[in-house]
């Protein structure tokens, strides 16, 4: 199971090589450049899509943990360290756990590891949370912003 | 001989004074009786008048109604024309105008059309392609190097895609023809000589049209009249090539519009079209 997105994903760079010694051989100035260069964007799409997958296949079981440890870390804080103003980033942290624990990986092909980036960011921000209070959103805010960054 | 007696000397007078007074009365009556005649006679004169226009009037009404009645009788007659045995020009086939001769035409008027490159642009143009040409070099570079990378070289693989999506999609200058000037000066006389051919051939058939007295097309009726205005003839068969000219480069069919649609673009059709327009209007004016 593991292994077929590796094996995708060598697949793909293959195919991608094979275009690319075309493209080679037509040089710039040939006629049928621009639809070589199209088949080879297209490849290169694919292989970025199974790395994707390959990332997609690596990351959901850490990004659903640490979701999940944030969102059990934020019950704790809530009950423990109980604090109007640090509702705030509590909140915001829980809201971007449940987004997290729902689709672990999102579909763009940098978003894997910009979801475990927002996650672990909302993480910190539930652990300083006692300390920061509501500041610790700005941890949260950053983790999103970085998230959206990489997949604008 | 003077009067000694002053009495008498008065009466005198005063008689004549009163023959002067009396002459003086009749000669009011007469200018008076002057006047009333010259008032009658001008009465009479302005009565006169008046009838004579309303006379008129009525005699150009009854023209008027004349003339509607001419006209429709045109119409009829026109159309009987037509339907007849009358032998018509036909403006429609031009067997010996082939499709070389419009093709040749028509590659001046684009070359004339064709903008052409300053040497100070061709240089950019150079540059620019040799500019595309080293970002395609690097662009393969990166997308060699996807091929290889490991999957979780992220910062690696987002460079390397970056690199290749410079060139994706984008196109590659077209290079400057060094010797497009020449080509295009070529080819702009051909056109010249071939618009000047086509141009012989119309105007002989339009003469021969004219001098065997034959029936216009509809179209060419519509839009240049029913004759040459006086005094115009060379202007209105100059026109009238040039119509029929337009109407064979751009395939103009329509059987009443001589110069069918009007094109949307500008250039040399549009300028042509816009043209011919003026000066039809022009010789269509009674």
């Amino acid at each position: 199971m593991a292994a077929e997105p590796f094996a995708r994903l060598a697949d793909r760079q293959h195919a991608l090589r094979t275009a690319l010694r075309a493209l080679q051989a037509a040089g710039p100035g040939s006629p049928d450049f621009p639809s070589l260069l199209a088949d080879t964007g297209k490849e290169v799409e694919a292989v970025l899509q199974a790395r994707h997958d390959v990332e997609a296949a690596r990351l959901t079981i850490p990004n659903r943990a640490i979701a999940a440890g944030t969102a059990i870390a934020a019950l704790v804080v809530v009950i423990g360290w109980f604090d109007g103003w640090s509702l705030l980033s509590v909140l915001l942290a829980v809201a971007v756990a449940a987004a997290v624990l729902v689709d672990p990986t999102g579909h763009g092909i940098w978003e894997p590891r910009a979801r475990t980036a927002a996650i672990a960011a909302a993480g910190l921000a539930v652990l300083l949370t006692p300390l920061a209070h509501g500041w610790a959103a700005l941890a949260v805010v950053a983790g999103v912003a970085w998230w959206a960054w990489r997949i604008r | 001989m003077k009067n000694i007696d002053p009495v008498k000397a008065l009466d005198d007078k005063v008689e004549r004074l009163k023959k002067d007074l009396k002459s003086l009365g009749d000669r009011i009556d007469n200018a008076q009786t002057d006047a009333a005649q010259n008032k009658l006679s001008t009465t009479n004169q302005i009565r006169d008048t008046t009838r004579k226009i309303a006379k008129t009037n009525d005699r150009v009404t009854e023209l008027a109604d004349s003339v509607h009645r001419l006209e429709r009788l045109l119409v009829a007659l026109n159309r009987k024309v037509r339907a007849g045995e009358t032998r018509k020009a036909d403006f429609d086939n031009w067997p010996e105008i082939g499709k070389p001769l419009i093709a040749r035409i028509l590659a001046g008027q684009e070359a004339y059309a064709r903008r052409t490159f300053t040497p100070q642009e061709a240089k950019t143009r150079r540059k620019a392609i040799s500019e595309y040409d080293r970002l395609a070099h690097e662009a393969i570079d990166a997308a060699e190097a996807l091929t290889t990378l490991p999957p979780n070289a992220e910062a690696l693989w987002r460079k390397k895609y970056k690199q290749w999506q410079a060139i994706a999609g984008k196109q590659r200058p077209e290079a400057p023809d060094e010797d497009e000037h020449a080509k295009d000066t070529a080819v702009k006389s051909a056109g010249n000589e071939a618009i000047a051919e086509a141009r012989e051939l119309i105007r002989t058939r339009i003469e021969d049209a004219v001098a065997n007295d034959l029936l216009f097309p509809a179209w060419f009726e519509n839009m240049l009249g029913p004759a040459a205005p006086p005094g115009k003839a060379d202007d209105w068969l100059y026109t009238a090539t040039d119509v029929v000219l337009y109407r064979l480069l751009h395939d103009v069919t329509s059987p009443a519009n001589a110069l069918g649609r009007a094109p949307q673009e500008q250039g040399h059709r549009r300028t042509l079209h816009d043209r011919l327009i003026v000066e039809c209007a022009d010789y269509r004016k009674p």
